[in-house]
């Protein structure tokens, strides 16, 4: 059983850049074995600007413990009603960062720590409606 | 042709598999026609033990929509380093792992941060933003 993640990057910024593609698979931490957890697909419907949990480490197995630290979450604004806005964006909160703003359409793929009390949370923007979806992998 | 990032994401660990995809155009902080316009990218040799900068915040890019791209190129599973912003630990990236982030760069302390572990961890990177300008030299 494999967890795999590839990307592609194209770019016509910088002259002479032919683009850049890796691929990984999701191992449990310093190990070559495969990653056996995961919370399954899921999406969230978000209409306030305000901040919430979108993970509760302690809703996981790996509860809260900093010590198994190859998790790995995806998450993806994908608009709302098929409608996709490069002008409404979600914060996105790691341990209590503010990593950055998915803007409508915009994908990310990142380790986490699994933190006491320091749950992946989202803060949309603005008021107007963005859904989200996410999918974490993590060591059980 | 613009910037663009694209992912697929497959997964057997349940029953019924998971493929997921993603591809997003990169633009501007809240624009939708204004592609971002400056990128730089680099490969280092991370030593083990100290923590270094490897992307300094800066008020150019404050609510801006940079993305960052990091690969562990170490070929050693149990090599890793640590990801930090703002003096936080977001992850760690073991050998052979990637991460594609937006990085906002909330205040002037929010620099991206590594620390490696194991050994010399080789890592490659990309950042695609905007607004920065280049400082008068100053000799």
């Amino acid at each position: 059983m494999a967890t795999t993640a590839s990307i592609t990057l194209a770019s016509d910024i910088m002259p002479n850049f032919g683009g850049y593609t890796k691929s990984m698979t999701l191992t449990e931490a310093g190990t070559l074995t495969d990653i056996k957890e995961t919370t399954g697909y899921a999406r969230r419907q978000l209409s306030a600007a305000s901040k919430v949990d979108l993970v509760t480490m302690a809703n996981l197995l790996v509860g809260e413990d900093t010590t198994n630290l190859s998790h790995k979450i995806f998450i993806k604004n994908i608009g709302y009603r098929d409608a996709i806005d490069k002008t409404t964006g979600v914060k996105v909160y790691i341990n209590s960062v503010e990593v950055g703003v998915l803007y409508g359409g915009d994908w990310m793929l990142c380790p986490v720590v699994a933190s006491d009390n320091e749950d992946i949370e989202v803060e949309p923007l603005t008021d107007d409606t963005v859904v989200l979806e996410w999918v974490m992998f993590y060591e059980g | 042709m613009a910037t663009t990032a694209a992912i697929t994401l497959n997964s057997d660990l349940m029953t019924g598999a998971l493929s997921v995809s993603g591809n997003t155009t990169m633009m501007k902080a809240g624009t939708s026609a204004d592609d971002l316009d400056q990128m730089k990218m680099g490969y280092n040799k991370i030593p083990t033990g100290t923590s270094f900068d490897l992307l300094d915040a800066t008020a150019a890019g404050i609510d801006k929509a940079t993305k960052v791209y990091l690969c562990n190129e170490s070929t050693d599973e149990t090599y890793y380093v640590t990801i930090v912003i703002d003096a936080k630990i977001i992850g760690r990236l073991y050998g052979g792992d990637w991460m594609f982030i937006p990085w906002n760069q909330d205040d002037a302390t929010h620099d991206l941060e590594i620390t490696a572990t194991g050994g010399t961890n080789n890592i490659t990177w990309i950042a695609f933003h905007e607004g920065e300008t280049l400082g008068t030299s100053g000799d």
